[in-house]
């Protein structure tokens, strides 16, 4: 099988993915015993007939299956609508909430991923030493620990205890930056990014540190760099040969993990006050700002499913022996 | 002075509880240009050795004693940085296994690149030139420089190493069983090579081995290791012409030569000895047919006796004992009365009729929709065999021309597509009718690995008693059957055996536990796929043995499939050999082996070293590899790679009664009549032709 049609049906598989979780979305929202407006009625905000006006509105008096194909086309092709609470388009919400949120995960995610990658390497290359074990235990403590009692550490030590860093949110209150250059691009932003992203950093890192140590000690006796070592390969050298045989997994890993990337998300916002989709998603469901919600769940859903793919593709490009056609 | 000299070397592993003691000094040299051969059976210390002599043993071994002086440097007190000069530009290594010593994720023009650019600085482009140059050396298209290891055969690969070791014209090269696992045609090719460069080159070459006829065949000195000791030690036609030590004329008692058929297979029996002690004794008593209290007291020094060295007490019985061991009753071997065979009287226990399976290629949906007719694989292409009671019919050929699948399909693990099998007259079919117990109570299978084919957390009794299980015997029957049968082969007494585990027994002793699960239910047929090519020589004759006994005993017809010529020819009644999915000749053993019809079953013959190192045999250049059994020409099938090959054969396919007299028959249209002018001399011309293109030169570094 050519790798253009191994592309093409794991993007359908994808595309099929994605229908799935939408469709469950729509569903478990539809099949809540109370709809968002009864709430309101019940608080005494709007009468019976204005309900009804909205529910028209909002197009919920047409047969179930329009409202589905509506649906559907609309987080298709991103038109999430207005958000219920907040009277401005969901996009506006969920768009920056969503970047913040990447600004600080995905940095976070790469450098973990190559630093713990290559510590882990090393350490599986000197296997028993001092370094080995340290860094096992360590990374394996951050691992074990929830993310937010972790942050929650970080920030009674470097805020509350030496008052090196801000303790809450993304920017100074006092600050009022326009566009994103302006509000990342910034000392400030930077001093609120430290503690959050060291908080993720630390607790992803077991992971890639075991599976990189894992994959060098399990190559390390392998006849092939016995080879290597015989051609006069020095230590170094053939230990990025060992690397590179171990990057599979890892990588794959690195797609799984990314896919996952929301989890933990939530806690981890709440903790820091991150403006992140996480705690937009919070609020929407305490405000049952359903619109919201749904776009939110949707966006997350979509990433593991993307990532995902990458990670098939990744895993049949790096892999000579993977003929496109087993995978 | 030698361009190796090792000397007095004691090596050690460091393990949890004792180290093992696995060379116990060792002494040789090795002149410059002069091929040297390190032979015993596996776990003798062989490969330690090669890897001290480049600074590669694992991490828990250790040099205890002695030095290892290259060109009069002394290795030994190298730092890593010093080694990494010395590694490749002056001595080059051939790895034991190529199948896993290629980096799997680099193209292999990039590995032996690197190796070149490590240690000359020289540009991409120049080393690559280099690199198409080895590979026109080995007999490799240049052009497949840019492919991954696994986009090769087993014999491709080790041609890759081989290319990569002479990159750098080293002084030295250390080819570590550089054959093991591969064909007898594939391997006399690869021998073939790696002398003709060496000696182009004029470099050294140290063969390790366990394969005495290769050794004999190749190397001008030798030494036979056991133990971690040297056993015997000096030119190679001596030891293996007349050997002295009772050790050597062991191994070389265990390495029948094709035309020794009807032979019994002499092993020696026992195991390795305990390296966790350093050896106070002869390593070699507690196996030897010999050995008296002496032995036990000291380990004989070398002593020189009939121009080679030799380590034994009793070197001046040398010549007594070497009679005396050609008595499988010296080694404790019940002698079989060997008149006694009852083949070819007996009833039909198999026939396969123009059996077929044949593997659907697989094809793009497309290509489904428009209804092209998809490829196959014929793995096995019409087929007749049969076996009779009492009968070992053996099936020779090298890998991929479709034996194990035949042996499955007949063993019903896979469904034939096409064809008959009939078991004691009856259709398979019938016999799988409604469910498999009464199929699987008269055939039954023996895998190729010992190791794979127990479950590891089943007891020896669990193992052998659950065939009968499933039959549905009750305990005191199933009880007395499992005793009985693993004492039948060899594992005795019962008791000692039947509560251990895989992992507690010897690989031979594992391979006997797999043939007793076969043998439990009293199958009147049994299909054995290599069952011993994973085994030492020692353990290998023996299993034969077993097979042999039971076939006479239990009039059970026995299916025997294997590369290996020379075990087939000892124990196989009638000898079929197969190429690419078809039966290219069968008859009966000796007729096979003294007379071969088809050109191709000769090459085989041809093409398995003689450990008589006094025969002086012409090597079998059959030229490519067996081509892909897809898209096969018409007509015959060997006729790409024939010589004899001509219009005729090219049309219609030859029957198999093409050549038929007494039972021998051959599918070939002009069978051969005389082996060296007809094919060996042709094949070499052939070669010689082709070689004359390449050698007009390129750069060289
Ligand atoms: N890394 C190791 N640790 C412990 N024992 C080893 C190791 N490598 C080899 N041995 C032991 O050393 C002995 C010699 O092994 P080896 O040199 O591989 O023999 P050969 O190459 O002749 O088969 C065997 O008993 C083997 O089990
Ligand atoms: S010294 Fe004794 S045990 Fe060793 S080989 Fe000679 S006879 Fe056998
Ligand atoms: S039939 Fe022709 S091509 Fe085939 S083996 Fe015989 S001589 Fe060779
Ligand atoms: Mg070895």
């Amino acid at each position: 099988m050519s790798f253009r049609r191994f592309l093409i049906k794991r993007t359908v598989i994808a595309a099929l993915l994605t229908l799935i979780a939408v469709s469950i979305i729509f569903a478990t929202l539809r099949l809540l015993p109370a709809d968002p407006f009864s709430a309101l009625v019940a608080s005494g905000s709007l009468t019976p007939e204005e309900v009804e006006q909205v529910r028209a509105m909002y197009g919920l008096d047409d047969p179930i299956y329009v409202q589905y194909l509506r649906y559907v086309e609309n987080l298709f092709t991103f038109e999430f609508g207005i958000s219920l609470t907040q009277q401005r388009p969901v996009g506006e919400i969920i768009v920056p909430a969503l970047v913040n949120t990447l600004v600080l995960l995905l940095p976070a995610l790469v450098v973990t991923a190559i630093l713990s990658s290559l510590a882990g390497m090393y350490a599986g290359w000197n296997r028993g030493s001092w370094f080995e074990q340290s860094s096992i235990v360590a990374t394996t403590v951050f691992r074990a620990t929830p993310i937010f009692v972790t942050g929650i550490f970080l920030l009674i030590i470097f805020s509350y205890g030496l008052g090196w860093l801000p303790a809450f949110g993304m920017r100074s209150p006092l600050a009022n930056p326009q566009g994103y250059v302006a509000t990342y691009a910034s000392v400030d932003f930077l001093r609120h990014y430290i503690l959050p992203f060291t908080a993720t950093v630390l607790f992803y890192s077991g992971d890639f540190l075991m599976l990189a140590r894992n994959s060098v000690v399990e190559r390390k006796g392998s006849e092939f760099l016995m080879l290597h070592r015989a051609k006069g390969l020095s230590e170094m050298e053939q230990l990025g040969r060992a690397g590179r045989n171990s990057l599979l997994p890892l990588v794959t890993y690195f797609a799984l993990r990314t896919g996952m990337l929301f989890q933990g998300v939530i806690t981890l916002e709440v903790v820091f006050a991150w403006p992140g989709i996480g705690r937009a998603l919070v609020q929407a469901i305490l405000n049952q700002d359903y619109p919201t919600v749904q776009a939110a769940v949707f966006i997350m859903a979509l990433a593991v499913i993307v990532m995902n793919l990458t990670a098939d593709l990744a895993y049949a490009k790096l892999d000579p022996t993977v003929e496109t056609g087993d995978v | 002075m030698s361009l190796l000299e090792v000397d007095d070397v004691k090596i050690a592993y460091r393990m949890p509880g004792d180290d093992v003691h696995a060379v116990n000094g060792v002494s040789f040299s090795i002149d410059e240009g002069d091929n040297y051969g390190l032979v015993g059976e596996s776990g003798c210390g062989k490969s330690t050795l090669a890897k001290s002599v480049l600074g590669l043993l694992d991490d828990n071994g250790e040099v205890r004693r002695g030095s290892v002086r290259f060109d009069g440097r002394d290795l030994l007190d190298l730092s890593e940085r010093e080694w990494q000069s010395v590694r490749w530009e002056d001595i080059a290594y051939i790895p034991q296994s190529a199948m896993d010593s290629l980096d799997p994720v680099m193209t292999v023009g990039a590995q032996i690149r690197q190796a070149i650019r490590k240690h000359r600085d020289v540009s991409k482009a120049t080393a690559n030139e280099r690199v198409a140059e080895v590979f026109e050396m080995v007999g490799l298209d240049p052009d497949r420089t840019g492919n991954y290891p696994h986009q090769f055969s087993g014999g491709m690969r080790q041609r890759v190493t081989i290319a990569m070791a002479l990159a750098l014209d080293p002084d030295l090269l250390i080819a570590d069983e550089p054959t093991t696992g591969l064909d007898v045609i594939v391997q006399d090719k690869i021998v073939d090579k790696l002398i003709e460069i060496q000696e182009e080159i004029g470099s050294s070459l140290l063969l390790i081995t366990h394969d005495v006829g290769v050794v004999a065949e190749t190397c001008d000195e030798t030494s036979v290791l056991y133990g971690g000791k040297v056993m015997e030690q000096g030119d190679t036609d001596r030891i293996f012409g007349a050997p002295t030590n009772p050790y050597t004329i062991g191994l070389k008692n265990a390495f029948p030569e094709v035309d020794q058929f009807d032979e019994q297979a002499i092993s020696i029996p026992g195991s390795l000895p305990d390296l966790t002690r350093e050896p106070t004794g002869c390593v070699f008593r507690n196996r030897c047919p010999f050995a008296t209290e002496e032995c036990e007291g000291s380990h004989p020094a070398l002593v020189e006796v009939d121009g080679r060295l030799s380590a034994c007490h009793y070197t001046d019985r040398a010549d007594e004992m070497r009679a005396e061991a050609a008595d499988p009753a010296t080694w404790g071997i019940d002698v079989r009365d060997e008149g006694d065979r009852t083949a070819g009287v007996g009833n039909a226990i198999l026939e396969t009729r123009d059996l077929e399976k044949w593997f659907r290629q697989p094809q793009g949906i497309l290509d489904d929709l428009r209804g092209v007719d998809p490829d196959y694989v014929k793995a096995v292409n019409g087929v007749d065999l049969s076996v009779r009671e009492g009968e070992i019919v053996g099936v020779a050929g090298e890998s991929g021309c479709g034996k194990s699948t035949l042996a499955e399909v007949i063993a019903a693990l896979q469904d034939r597509t096409g064809g008959e099998i009939l078991i004691e007259g009856t259709p398979v079919d019938e016999l799988l009718g409604e469910d498999t117990k009464e199929f699987r109570s008269r055939v039954q299978f023996i895998f190729q690995d010992p190791f794979d084919s127990l479950n590891p957390r089943q007891r020896v009794r669990a193992a052998v008693s659950e065939p009968l299980k499933i039959q549905g015997h009750d305990a005191e029957t199933i009880d007395r059957r499992v005793r009985r049968t693993v004492e039948d082969v060899g594992l005795r007494p019962a008791e000692k055996y039947l509560d251990q585990l895989p992992t507690q027994l010897s690989g031979g002793e594992r391979q006997r536990v797999a043939i007793a699960q076969a043998l439990v239910l009293d199958p009147t047929l049994l299909i054995c796929d290599e069952p011993a090519s994973m085994l030492d020589v020692s353990l290998k004759a023996n299993i034969l043995n077993i097979l042999r006994e039971k076939a006479d005993e239990r009039d059970i017809g026995i299916v025997y499939i294997s590369h290996d010529l020379a075990s087939l020819t000892q124990i196989a009644d009638r000898l079929a050999v197969m190429y690419l999915g078809r039966i290219a000749e069968v008859g009966a053993t000796e007729d096979v082996v003294t007379a071969p019809k088809h050109p191709y079953t000769a090459s085989l013959l041809a093409a398995s070293p003689k450990t008589d190192p006094a025969v002086d045999r012409r090597r079998v250049l059959l030229p490519g590899e067996p081509p892909n059994p897809v898209d096969l020409p018409g007509g015959c099938n060997f006729a790409p790679r024939c010589p004899k090959a001509e219009e005729t054969c090219r049309g219609e396919e030859p029957e198999r009664s093409a050549f038929a007299d007494d039972g021998h028959e051959a599918a070939c249209y002009f069978p051969v009549e005389d082996v060296e002018t007809e094919l060996l001399e042709r094949y070499a011309a052939a070669r010689e032709e082709e070689v004359g293109e390449v050698v007009e030169d390129g750069p060289t570094l």
